[in-house]
């Protein structure tokens, strides 16, 4: 009794003992570095251990002097004396956006409903390393000195550019070591801007002290959308670099990281640049002035410059250059009291002219000549600010000069409230025809003839009508004893009958049974045509009957030689073979063929 | 014949023609109307004449006329709806077609050069000069004389030539008017239509409000009814082109 308890304790605590396993939970927080300069970054690296495999994530705190990015997690589970124990590590980047002293503390974890923090670090910031705007040589060179491996740059064609004008932002990668695979390319935040990439350019290679770099350019046109100081943010690069540390080098003179093109992971950061948007001046600004800015071209053209009274003539404007494309305002189109005029569409393509934004955008407006004569389409008015003089200018198009014919037609009234009086409109007449005195038949509305009872009523009567003589028919028939008619209509159904029987008899051996039923068939089915008896129809009767129902000479000879052929084989049936059998069965189907052409009543 | 049966008859066609009670009150109402658009009180007018289609009748004569007022009173677009439906009730009507004609020259926006599909243009230009409710008479006309020459052959035997391509003769009609009745009655009220009513009336790209503007639809071009999503229909132009509109701006023919 007491091994047994001895054994359930055992075998309970066994059971049980992963379960208190799994409560362990550790989390542990470090940095790579605790001192850091403005432009550097340090690596937070959380790690949580337990038996657990599935661990949770950690929480971060919210740390508003970094930029953090997740670098991603690593998992490791090992076994040891069958103890599972499993870690997860967790690594972010931080970047700094200004210097001091910052503790990092409540990192947690909350685990099977129980909060796990984690140990403080604190990060160190320097402020030194931040320049100016440097040269390009001394962005080269880091704040110790020396040379640095690699190194991302921000410029800007104009610092001091006018809201709306195009603002390039080039972004170049300076590169003096290996890397691997594809750098990646965190865009620049450009808030308060209009953004449009122009692209990458190829690659190319530049000495900067004595030391060649490969650079990598990227272009963005940029429009201010506002005025004041707008702040392009810092566009970051993350890559893998040739090692630097040489400590790791192998005797054989090979970096195995570089070997396995692993390599070191970096990332590189580009300086914020600041840009002061200038308002448009004032001076010399158009009173219709819509806030179109770049410089353009305007055409307008007609799709036809003859046209009558009231054909509408297409006018196409196109204006193209160099500019924000989208802030195109529509031309100016001034009342015209010789046409009417229509928006037809427009639409706008963007093009990149180099490192320039612009595009086309193309206006369809409608004229309608109102009177006929020479008319004048007068030039549109465009204007736009160029950013380049810092002029506004006012283009105009070439005036346009429809020749409208006089329509034929009537001069439309001047009772009629759409169009002014005089202009010859209508087709066939000057006004609406005149009201109708009388009301005509008033219907409920919407009340459709198809749709009533009567309709349906009306048609479906006939449907019964015809239904109900039939089957009166048919019951005359069947009371008054019409056995002509019935025989009649049956007579062709009986005979094929009798055929169908024939054809199973056309054998040597029943050659007697088989000319019986060919006879009978041909001589049952004449008789019930006629409603006469069958008996004693002789050839001679047959040939005189269909004849006088004006039968085929031909038909009544064939009926009659195979009338003739049966009563003959009755009685000499050794003489016959199978092909006369035959032959015969198929006379008497043709016979039959033809006989339903024969008019018998 | 019982006499319930005569009696239940004698209701149906009396409900058949009961608009006649209306009558009386409606024709003055309409003489009255007709006065006051002599008198260019055209908005009165429109009064008095949908005073009388809320009775729940209709005739051409009363469409085309408040169709007139409508347009002597500016309103297009009511106008050209107006003369499509007295146009629907009595095609082959001289003055409705060419107060049509005439209004439709003054929609701002012209549907032109429109290849629409030739063997549907034909049915319709075959069907149109006649009332849907002629056809449908035409068509159980030839229905009962089918079936009364169907009695003659199977119910009295009578079986003669002349018979036999009359009843193929008259089939034939059957078919062929069967079916310009049911062409027609798809085509003017099974298949939805409407005439824009509204002096502005963007079409989108989509049923919401954030949607582009494709066009812009003027008063009295028609369209076709295709679906509807919200407060949106979505319409086919003579053109067909396509766009959602808003159901308040347009009118059911």
């Amino acid at each position: 009794m007491k091994v047994k308890v001895f054994f359930i304790f055992i075998t309970l605590s066994l059971l049980m003992s992963p379960v208190w396993a799994q409560d362990e939970i550790d989390i542990s927080v470090a940095l790579d570095r605790d001192t850091i300069g403005l432009d550097e970054q340090a690596v937070l690296e959380v790690v949580l251990s337990g038996t657990d495999q599935n661990l949770p994530a950690p929480q971060m705190p919210t740390l508003p002097m970094f930029e953090i990015y997740s670098q991603g997690r690593s998992s490791n589970i090992s076994i040891v004396n069958g103890q599972i124990s499993s870690s997860i590590s967790y690594r972010y980047m931080l970047l700094p956006s200004k210097s001091g002293v910052y503790p990092i503390e409540n990192i947690a974890v909350v685990y099977k409903n129980k909060r796990y923090k984690g140990n403080p670090v604190e990060l160190t910031v320097l402020d030194r390393g931040v320049a100016a705007s440097p040269l390009l040589e001394d962005s080269a060179v880091d704040t110790e000195g020396k040379s640095r491996d690699y190194f991302l740059q921000a410029v800007v064609d104009k610092k001091n550019p006018y809201v709306g004008e195009q603002v390039t932002l080039t972004l170049k990668f300076y590169i003096a070591v290996r890397y691997y695979g594809q750098p990646e390319l965190k865009e620049p935040s450009t808030t308060g801007f209009w953004t449009e990439v122009l692209g990458n350019s190829t690659p190319y290679f530049q000495k900067l002290n004595n030391r060649q770099y490969k650079v990598i350019e990227r272009k963005y046109a940029l429009f201010p959308t506002q005025t004041g100081e707008l702040t392009i943010g810092q566009a970051i690069i993350t890559t893998a670099v040739a090692s630097k540390s040489r400590s790791r080098r192998d005797p054989f003179g090979t970096d195995l990281n570089d070997f396995f093109g692993r390599g070191e992971e970096v990332t590189i950061r580009s300086n914020q640049l600041t840009l002061d948007v200038k308002q448009l001046p004032t001076a010399g600004r158009p009173a219709d002035f819509t806030g179109t800015i770049g410089k353009f071209g305007i055409v307008a053209t007609p799709d036809k410059t003859s046209v009558e009274v009231n054909q509408p003539v297409t006018v196409t404007i196109k204006i193209n250059g160099t500019g924000n494309i989208k802030s195109v305002a529509e031309p100016i189109i001034p009342e015209l009291p010789d046409f009417r005029i229509y928006k037809a569409s427009s639409n706008e393509k963007t093009a990149i002219l180099g490192e320039e934004m612009g595009g086309t955008k193309i206006y369809e407006e409608v004229f309608i000549p109102r009177k006929p004569g020479h008319l004048e389409i007068p030039s549109l008015g465009f204007n736009f600010f160029d950013p380049k003089s810092s002029r506004y200018r006012t283009l105009k198009t070439k005036p346009i000069t429809v020749n409208v014919k006089q329509a034929e037609g009537y001069a439309v009234s001047p009772d009629v409230p759409y169009s002014q009086s005089g202009v010859i409109i209508g087709k066939d007449a000057a006004d609406i025809r005149f009201i109708k005195k009388d009301i005509g038949a008033l219907t409920p509305k919407g009340r459709l003839v198809i749709l009533t009872p009567l309709y349906l009523a009306v048609n479906g009567l006939f449907v019964v009508v015809f239904a109900g003589l039939v089957v009166w028919r048919l019951r005359r028939e069947k009371l008054s004893g019409d056995i002509g008619y019935a025989r009649s209509r049956q007579a062709s159904k009986m005979a094929y009958k009798r055929l169908a029987r024939a054809r199973s008899l056309a054998r040597l051996e029943k050659v007697s049974d088989f000319y019986a039923e060919i006879s009978l068939a041909l001589q049952a089915y004449i008789a019930d045509k006629l409603n006469i008896s069958p008996h004693g129809l002789t050839s001679d009767r047959v040939t005189e009957l269909l004849k006088d129902k004006a039968a085929d000479e031909a038909l009544i000879r064939d009926t009659v030689n195979l009338l003739r052929q049966c009563d003959f084989a009755r009685f000499a049936p050794a003489s016959l073979t199978q092909a006369d059998i035959d032959r015969a069965l198929e006379e008497a189907r043709q016979i039959m063929v033809k006989m339903e052409g024969v008019r018998f009543v | 014949m019982s006499k319930r049966l005569l009696i239940s008859l004698v209701t149906l066609l009396m409900l058949m023609f009961s608009s006649g009670v209306f009558a009386a009150d409606a024709e003055a109402d309409f003489q009255k109307a007709n006065q006051l658009f002599q008198d260019k009180e055209y908005a009165d007018a429109i009064g008095l004449y949908q005073n009388i289609l809320d009775e729940g009748v209709e005739s051409a004569p009363l469409y085309f006329n408040l169709g007139n007022a409508y347009f002597k009173d500016g309103d297009l677009g009511r106008a050209i709806l107006y003369y499509l439906k007295a146009r629907r009730l009595d095609p082959s009507d001289n003055d409705i077609a060419a107060n049509l004609e005439f209004a439709r020259q003054f929609t701002s926006i012209q549907m032109e050069g429109v290849k629409l599909n030739p063997i549907s243009t034909f049915f319709e230009s075959v069907v149109g000069p006649y009332r849907l409710n002629a056809l449908a008479w035409l068509s159980s006309l030839l229905f009962i004389l089918f079936f009364i020459l169907l009695s003659l052959r199977y119910g009295f035997g009578f079986r003669t030539g002349i018979l036999r391509v009359g009843t193929i003769i008259i089939l034939t009609l059957l078919v062929v008017s069967s079916w310009m009745t049911s062409f027609k009655y798809r085509h003017d009220y099974l298949t939805q239509r409407a005439v824009i009513v509204a002096e502005e009336c963007p079409v989108y790209s989509g049923p919401y409000e954030q949607s582009d503007i494709e066009l812009e639809a003027a008063p009295g071009l028609e369209v076709e009814i295709l679906t509807e999503s919200g407060e949106y229909y979505n319409v086919l132009f003579e053109n067909k082109r396509r766009g959602w509109i808003k159901k308040d701006l347009i009118a059911a023919i």
